[in-house]
This record gives structure tokens, C-alpha cells and sequence, in this order.
């Protein structure tokens, strides 16, 4: 029987190897992966065991750090300036994450592959784990005025702020908005009782209007419409265009009228491009849009940044749309920002700053870099060019239009972004008021897109004002606010 | 791992050790019974075990627990007089497999220790509810049943061959204890939250009677098997290189063979029914030295475990979490995919006892407690057990070789094998390698009955190498005359 003995020691040989493996492949190679299953709930609260790394803003302003608790033995997330920051930041709950707190997540909470080594090293020399820093670029001073100048406003509201030169988020504010320290608690009944109350608050304070809430843009979408007329004809901005003060849309018994059904121009039915664009005229605009079509119109949205899916800057973000217009009323309608285009106040931001860098469309980022615990700088963005939505000269052409639309008496924008609002900064701006609602009986939106100083653009803005009524009353004060903040703070004005 | 560095242990030749006294109740220390080897490892074990309670309160509260002492001691004593009790009973015995099933016993204990702990005055987790804070006393209490138990059957089976004598004895009540739960009422033998109909629940005390059952058919098959193995092992044709046995020599595989499906669908116990029949292949190979009954016993437990899926939702269930446990991680897949993440979270050097999240996952405590072992040992620590189980099945193995008498050689094979088996029954299916089946893991899972039973069955183990490893008696050299006896 010793043979079959021999043999069933083999059997139990391959059964204990097989067992072996086994836990070697699970506990060894699939570890990681089992970790970022969604719903471990081990790998999350395992993140309050250690210090998470700060997020602090451009200029070193701390806006998130980690704490230990003593009453919980848990390191616990605080925010101090958290309303102003929160749709930077997000929270970092004991249940999940938002913002930055989730898009680098892997680099605050030290489990970035860039961290193994520290984090071995701390391991052997007995120091405990540590996440990394992330630093972003967004300005404090920006943030602070454009969550203040919201916040003054009073109604729903989203800003954003971009160094047109690199893409560089420079501001990023919603209004409403709340205080993450209130999600970050440690007490688990405590953060149920916070949640419930946030998410049944009717004006939605969670909701990041900045990113990933989409608006009509209005008479804003006329860059893009002017674009799409200089750059596919030899129009610049001082032709003469058809102005009539009702245009008669094909299968549409309702003509397109201008704001309040004024004329446009001297009332003579042809003005010179600019002027159209000085004061907004939707019967030109709607005109050029039933000549250029909607699958040109498209194209230039689409350069842009419409239509883009995924966009993460690493938060990600809403996408904003400009859908093929086949019937020519609608793409008269869509060239004036009405039917069913939507942006974003990133998009907005995003259009002034194309203009603003001579056509070229810098990818929006956020985080400029990540530092290890020793100071150690694991990892750098650099600015990249997402597209290039229009020629040099196209971009002055319009930039030219922009900077009337502020500085021409007749401009929309005169009173609210004039030099004298301004003080002394050329704005390169474009108002836009969104009829909104059936029948458009809703209070619009108002929508204000705009760069400065015209001359050596270092900042772009959009913004959207739910229901705030004429773009330049409610959006444009928002913008001259955040960018009379930031050209001081820089030395430039 | 002192444990695996010990010396080796020749079995003994009749010169050298016919100085010794033979096995005298309290006699000098045998040179070669290696006593003196188990009970420097029994002392490392003692140690490795306190040190592993202290750590358990340090790591939930940064204290050293109350108690570390008194506990310790206890141990101690439970060990030492397990060791008495093999000194005075089985001095020849394989001096491996005490301090194997104390480490393992002991570390069990500070597990469910660890896990009755957690969220329970001020620490880490929550309670898990289906332990109480008299848990671990009861698994202490229950260790020194099993201890008694162990130093039970040392003192009456003082020859293996004894127990042949029982063989339809033992097999009788083996099939009573295995059918028992069957035929009660739910409301007593079904264990509470599963479909397994497989112990006796009476006055709050528990007794899951398949872990005795194990122990009286082993004995049944081997006694069986001896007398029969002659027959069994008659040549019948022979097909692709393999001696298929005749028809009618089928016979009792298969009656074994539908127990143990009869086990399955009237228990709901997939486990217990793969550890039967997979004990009484094994044991009729060893008998036979046939490789087709290995073949033929697994297409049929394959068959018989395809159909009961076809059949039974709750066995297709186990291989649906089986294959795709992510997909039911909010219902059946809970538990599987809940000892997944903790073993994950242990990575490789694990947690640290007390610093895991082992309550997280259902009747970690039982089914699972490998699993708790995985995140809070780690990789390392996981292995070190398995190693510790390899160890065990190895020396069992090797009093099987070692022994002389059939018997005995069967025994001791066939309770080697299905403590390799249940050993791979259950981590394996803890650690997704096989479908999951709950069956206890040996000397670890809370339950005083798995524990007692290992601890008998470690003690026929050593029984048996004790009978292989005794020298030879030595045939008396008196100087004198011979003696000359007349006749009337």
C-alpha cells in the first residue's frame, strides 16, 4: 500500500500548491485591483488611518488638509475657506469623494505607483504613510473675488476663469454652493443627517455650476458664429450684412426679432458686421446662420470644445452642445445661441480664451502639480493645445469686434465693462441674454464671455447667471469683479 | 517556522533503544521518542501565541489585553498536559503533531478573540452578531474538551488494531451521526441563515455530528477495505491503460457515493459531501492500489455535483458566485466577495492582528476565519498556516508509510487525505479557488465540535506513530541458564 501512499502524498502535494498559488495570485497580483473595485468598503476607511496630502491653490493657499481626529483616531478632511472652494475640491466623505478629492485621489491618498518608493522607505524607517501634495492652478485671489462677486449676485450661478495662454484654471466658482467640512465628519450619523439636508435643499448647493451644469449661452455663441463667417468667407468686421429688423425664417410663421424688436444699426436694413455684433443683433446673426448652414456652424462649435465628451481637467466635465442643425430656421436659431445649444461657463471661458491666444485653444487643467511628502515634485502638467479654432488673423478680427462690444458707446457691454467699470482695463467681452422656459416666459440667462486686457490677454472668463435676466447687468459685474482682482494681484493694471 | 527546521526522526533501530525503559507510566525521558524535541516546540508555540493575543489588544487599543497572563498560563498547562499525557501514553509518538495542532488551536483562539473584539468597547469595526463576548471562553473551554478528548483516546486505543474490531460498530453509528440531521425537524438541525441541515441544536448547545461521523467511517472504511481489498482489487478489464474493476465490485463505491449525494441534497451540504466521498476514494486506492477507482470516483462526484447544480439553486448558486462573484456582490456574492477584498487588503504582509476590517465580512468567524487570518497576517501569514496544514497531512502520511499492519496504514492515510481535503475544501473555497462550501477549517473555525474531532483525530495519528515508531521488543539476553520448563 506504500505506493498508493506515495502517491496520495502527491495528490495532497498538488492539493496544498494549488491552494498556495491560489493565495498568491489574490493577495499578490489581484490586490490592487480588488482595492479599486467600487464598494471595498475596507480600502476606503482605510484612508482615514493615515495623513492625506493638502490641496493647496497656486499662490500656497491650503484649501484642504487632513487632521487627526482625537475622538475618532481618524484623520479627519478639513476645508477652510469650503464654500468658496468646494466645486474645486469636492469632499472627502467616509462614504465618497468629489473633485479634486476624487480625480487625485490615488496621489493624496499615497497610493500612486509614484509613491511605492517613499512609501516603502517610510515603511522600513518606521514614519507613517503620508499622501502627496497637489497643488493647483487656481488663484486665490481669483476664487475668492468670483465666489464674492456670486454670492453678491444671489442667484444660480457658475464662473470660470482661464489663463488663455496655457489653459490654466484660474477660478472656478458656483453659487450656491456648501461647506465640505459639513460632508468630511468622521460621525457617520452626522453625515447622513448633512447629506439628506444638502441634497433636499431646493437651490441644489451640491450642483457645481461651474463644471458640469450646462446653460443656453445666447448671444455669447455669436464668436463662434463670427468665426465660422471669417474664417469660410472673406467677410471681416467691417462688411456690410443684411440687418433687417424682423428676418422671415423659412417654415417658421414667427419672425426672428432683435432684443425688444429694436432695429439694428440705423435701422437701414445693412450695417457693418461689427456694429451688428456692438449690439448684439439676432436678425443678422440668424441670417448668417441660415447661409452658413449647421454642419459648418458645427464644425467651428466643435473646434471650440462643443460636443466633447470626457473632457476632464481632472475633474470632469459637462459636456456642452451644439447639435447638427439640417433645418435652416433651427441653425438660424443655433447661431444666436438659442434651439437647443448649451455650454457650460468652462465653455464660455474657453471660447474668449481661443480669441484671446490668437485662435489657439489651450486644454483647461487644474492641477499644475503633485508633490511627494519630501517635497519632491512627482509630477508636472504641462500645458497642451487642445485645438486650433481659428486662424490668427480670424481671432483678431473677432477680438476687435469683442473689444467694441465694451468700448463702442453703443455696446452692449459699455456701461457694465467699460473702462469705466473696468477701471482703465480694456475687456474684450460678448454679452448674451438665453430666452428660456416655454414660450420663453422663464427669466433668462445671462451669459457674459470675456478676456483682458485686450492688448496681452492673461485672463479669460465665462459666466452664467441662471434667470439673471440681460447678460450684461447680471454676468458682466462678475467677470469685471474677478479680473479687476487678478490683473491687481498680478501687478497689471 | 521552528516547526519545520526540527530534526528528522528516523524510526528507531532495536539496538540503540533497548536501553530504554519501553513506555513506563512516568518513566526517564526517551532518547528517541523525541519528547524532548515537542516539548521545546510546544514551549515556542506558547509563546508565538501569547505574543499573538498581546498583539490583538494592541493593535485594536494600543493595550496589552487583561488577562495575557492568565491565559498564557492556561495554555500552557492545556499543552503541557497534553504533552504529559504523550509522554505517559505514546512516547514513541511523531513528535510533530502536538505542537502543529496546539499552534494552530491557539492561534484560532486569538483569532476569534480578536474578532469577538471588534467594536466592543470603544474599538475599531462593529459587533459581529453572532458572537458573544463569551465566545473565545466557550473556544477555550472547548479547546480543553478537545485536549481531554486527545488524551481520551491515547489512554483507549492503546493499539490501533482495536479499533478494527468496532469496524460495523463504527460504521453503524458513523451513518446514524452523518443522517441524524437530515431526519430532524429544521427548527434543530438547520444552522440559522443557510440551507445546511447539519447539526443538532438542543438547550442552546450545539453539535455538528458530521465532524464525529468523519472520525467512526474512517475507521469503517479502513476496516472495510482491509478485509475487502483482496476482492476490490481483482483485476477486470483493462481500458486505455487503466484496470477498470468489475461491475459487481462496484457496489460499495457506489452505495458511498450516494450517501454522500444523499448528505448533499438532504443537508444542503455540498462540503461534508465532498469530504466523504472524497475520504472513501482515497481510502479504497490506498486499499487497492488501483488508480481507476481515482478516476471513476471523481467523474462521479463531478456528475453528481453537475446535476445537484441543475437540480438545487442553492448549489447552482455557489458556482454562479463561483465564477462571477462581482456580479452578485449585493446578494449571494456578499461573503465571497467581502473575504476577497479582506485578503486583497492584507496584501502581503497583511494588516496586523487587531488592524484589519475582518468584521466586514458574514461568519468570518467560521467559514471564513482563513480569510480574517489572510488580512491581518498577510500573504505571509496565510501561507505559514497552510504550511502548518501541509506539515500535519505530511506526518500523517509519513505514520501511514511508517506503520506495518494494513489497518492502520489505511487509517492513518485516509485521516492524512481529509484533513488535506477539508484543509482545500474550504480555503479554497474562501479564496475563490474552488466553489465555496462551508465546512469548518480545522482547529481554527469557532465550534467545539470540528475542534474535538481534529484533536481525536490527531490523536489516532499519533497513536499510529507511535505503534510504527516503537522499537521492535527485544527478545530477552539473560545471562543465566535457560530455563527448562518439564512437562508434568
Amino acid at each position: 500500500m506504500n505506493h498508493a501512499l506515495r502517491r496520495v502524498s502527491l495528490i495532497c502535494l498538488v492539493l496544498f500548491v494549488l491552494l498556495l498559488v491560489n493565495v498568491n495570485y489574490v493577495q499578490g497580483f489581484e490586490a490592487s485591483s480588488l482595492a479599486n473595485e467600487p464598494g471595498n468598503g475596507r480600502t476606503f476607511s482605510a484612508q482615514f488611518q493615515f495623513q492625506r496630502g493638502s490641496i493647496v491653490t497656486a499662490d500656497d493657499k491650503i484649501i484642504a488638509y487632513s487632521k487627526m481626529n482625537k475622538a475618532f483616531s481618524e484623520y479627519q478632511r478639513y476645508y477652510p475657506a469650503g464654500k468658496v472652494y468646494a466645486p474645486v475640491t469636492g469632499y472627502d466623505s467616509l462614504f465618497s469623494q468629489t473633485g479634486i478629492e476624487l480625480a487625485e485621489n490615488k496621489e493624496l491618498s499615497g497610493s500612486d505607483p509614484a509613491l511605492a518608493v517613499h512609501n516603502l522607505i517610510d515603511l522600513i524607517t518606521g514614519k507613517p504613510k503620508k499622501g502627496a501634495t497637489v497643488q493647483l492652478t487656481v488663484n486665490s485671489v481669483a476664487q475668492q473675488a468670483a465666489y464674492q462677486a456670486l454670492k453678491a449676485q444671489g442667484k444660480q450661478a457658475g464662473v470660470v476663469a482661464l489663463n488663455p495662454r496655457t489653459g490654466a484654471v484660474l477660478a472656478a466658482a458656483s453659487y450656491p454652493s456648501f461647506d465640505p467640512n459639513l460632508l468630511a465628519t468622521l460621525d457617520g450619523t452626522k453625515l447622513n443627517k448633512n447629506d439628506k439636508r444638502l441634497l433636499a435643499d431646493p437651490n441644489q448647493p451640491l450642483l457645481n455650476r461651474a463644471l458640469n451644469v450646462t446653460f443656453p449661452p445666447g448671444s455669447s455663441f455669436k464668436v463662434v458664429t463670427s468665426s465660422t463667417e471669417f474664417t469660410d468667407t472673406s467677410a471681416t468686421p467691417s462688411t456690410e450684412v443684411y440687418a433687417p429688423t424682423q428676418l422671415k425664417l423659412p417654415g417658421v410663421s414667427q419672425p426672428l426679432i432683435n432684443f425688444d424688436g429694436e432695429a439694428c444699426g440705423d435701422g437701414s436694413g445693412r450695417v457693418p458686421l461689427i456694429t451688428a455684433f456692438t449690439q448684439s443683433c439676432n436678425t443678422v446673426f440668424g441670417n448668417l446662420g441660415l447661409q452658413l448652414g449647421g454642419h459648418k456652424l458645427q464644425r467651428q462649435a466643435n473646434l471650440f470644445g462643443f460636443n466633447k465628451p470626457n473632457l476632464t481637467i481632472p475633474l470632469p466635465v459637462a459636456q456642452s452642445n451644439f447639435p447638427l442643425y439640417t433645418d435652416p430656421a433651427q441653425a438660424a436659431g443655433g447661431a444666436i445661441g438659442q434651439e437647443s445649444d448649451t455650454v457650460t461657463p468652462l465653455q464660455e471661458a474657453m471660447v474668449a480664451s481661443a480669441i484671446a491666444n490668437r485662435g489657439t485653444l489651450m486644454k483647461p487643467y487644474m492641477v499644475d502639480k503633485v508633490t511627494a511628502p519630501d517635497l519632491t515634485t512627482l509630477s508636472t502638467t504641462n500645458a497642451t493645445v487642445l485645438s486650433h479654432p481659428v486662424s490668427a488673423t480670424v481671432a483678431d478680427q473677432v477680438k476687435q469686434m469683442m473689444i467694441s462690444v465694451t468700448q463702442s458707446p453703443d455696446g452692449t457691454a459699455h456701461l457694465s465693462a467699460g473702462l469705466q467699470a473696468s477701471g482703465g482695463i480694456v475687456i474684450a467681452a460678448k454679452t448674451g441674454t438665453a430666452q428660456n422656459g416655454t414660450n420663453n416666459s422663464g427669466l433668462d440667462d445671462a451669459v457674459f464671455t470675456c478676456f483682458a486686457p485686450a492688448s496681452n490677454p492673461e485672463i479669460a472668463v465665462g459666466v452664467v447667471v441662471k434667470g439673471g435676466g440681460q447678460g450684461a447687468d447680471a454676468a458682466a459685474p462678475i467677470a469685471v469683479a474677478i479680473i479687476r482682482s487678478y490683473l491687481a494681484a498680478l501687478g497689471k493694471s | 517556522m521552528s516547526v519545520i527546521a526540527s530534526p528528522s526522526d528516523q524510526p528507531v533501530g532495536g539496538g540503540q533503544a533497548a536501553a530504554a525503559p519501553d513506555g513506563q507510566p512516568g518513566g526517564a525521558p526517551m532518547p528517541h521518542g523525541r519528547r524532548r524535541t515537542e516539548l521545546l516546540m510546544l514551549a515556542f508555540v506558547v509563546v508565538v501565541v501569547i505574543f499573538a493575543y498581546a498583539n490583538v489588544g494592541l493593535g485594536l487599543n494600543g493595550k496589552i489585553p487583561a488577562g495575557v497572563f492568565e491565559y498564557g498560563i492556561a495554555f500552557a498547562v492545556l499543552v503541557g498536559a497534553a504533552h504529559l499525557a504523550v509522554r505517559w501514553l505514546a512516547p514513541w509518538a511523531d513528535p510533530l503533531l502536538l505542537p502543529l495542532a496546539a499552534l494552530l488551536n491557539g492561534l484560532g483562539i486569538v483569532m476569534i478573540y480578536r474578532l469577538q473584539e471588534s467594536g466592543r468597547d470603544g474599538n475599531a469595526g462593529f459587533v459581529i452578531t453572532t458572537m458573544s463576548t463569551r465566545t473565545t471562553a466557550f473556544q477555550v473551554a472547548y479547546s480543553a474538551a478537545g485536549i481531554a478528548a486527545f488524551v481520551a483516546v491515547l489512554a483507549f486505543v492503546r493499539q490501533p488494531r482495536t479499533l478494527q474490531r468496532y469496524t460495523y460498530t463504527l460504521g453503524a453509528v458513523g451513518l446514524v451521526l452523518l443522517a441524524l440531521p437530515a431526519v430532524l425537524p429544521a427548527s434543530i438541525s438547520e444552522v440559522p441563515g443557510t440551507f445546511a441541515k447539519i447539526q443538532i441544536s438542543l438547550g442552546g448547545f450545539t453539535v455538528q455530528p458530521e465532524e464525529f461521523a468523519k472520525l467512526c467511517l474512517a475507521v469503517f472504511f479502513a476496516g472495510y477495505l482491509v478485509a475487502k481489498r483482496d476482492v476490490l482489487a481483482l483485476a477486470g478489464r483493462r481500458v486505455l491503460g487503466i484496470d477498470l474493476p468489475r461491475a459487481r465490485d462496484l457496489g460499495p463505491v457506489l452505495i458511498a457515493w450516494g450517501v454522500s449525494l444523499v448528505v448533499l441534497i438532504f443537508e444542503g451540504d455540498i462540503g461534508t459531501s465532498a469530504l466523504f466521498f472524497g475520504l472513501f476514494v482515497v481510502m479504497m486506492y490506498i486499499a487497492t492500489q488501483r488508480s481507476s477507482w481515482l478516476i471513476i470516483g471523481f467523474l462521479l462526484f463531478v456528475f453528481g455535483a453537475f446535476v445537484a447544480g441543475e437540480l438545487f439553486a442553492h448549489v447552482r448558486d455557489r458556482f454562479l458566485v463561483w465564477v462571477h462573484p462581482f456580479s452578485y456582490v449585493h446578494t449571494i456574492g456578499f461573503q465571497t466577495v467581502q473575504g476577497l477584498y479582506g485578503l486583497g487588503f492584507g496584501g502581503v504582509l497583511g494588516r496586523g492582528l487587531g488592524q484589519g476590517q475582518p468584521y466586514l465580512t458574514p461568519l468570518v468567524q467560521s467559514d471564513f476565519i482563513i480569510t480574517a487570518f489572510g488580512e491581518e497576517l498577510g500573504l505571509t501569514g496565510l501561507m505559514a498556516l497552510l504550511l502548518l496544514y501541509g506539515l500535519m497531512v505530511q506526518r500523517g502520511l509519513r505514520a501511514a508509510i511508517a506503520v506495518r499492519d494494513p489497518f492502520s496504514k489505511l487509517l492513518a492515510g485516509g485521516l492524512a487525505f481529509v484533513v488535506a481535503l477539508q484543509v482545500f475544501v474550504i480555503v479554497g473555497g474562501a479564496t475563490r479557488l474552488i466553489p465555496l462550501t462551508g465546512i469548518t477549517t480545522p482547529f481554527l473555525s469557532q465550534g467545539g465540535s470540528s475542534l474535538i474531532s481534529s484533536w481525536m483525530l490527531i490523536a489516532l495519528l499519533m497513536r499510529i506513530s507511535d505503534t510504527a515508531r516503537r522499537p521492535a521488543p527485544q527478545p530477552i539476553q539473560d545471562e543465566g541458564m535457560t530455563q527448562v520448563v518439564r512437562a508434568g
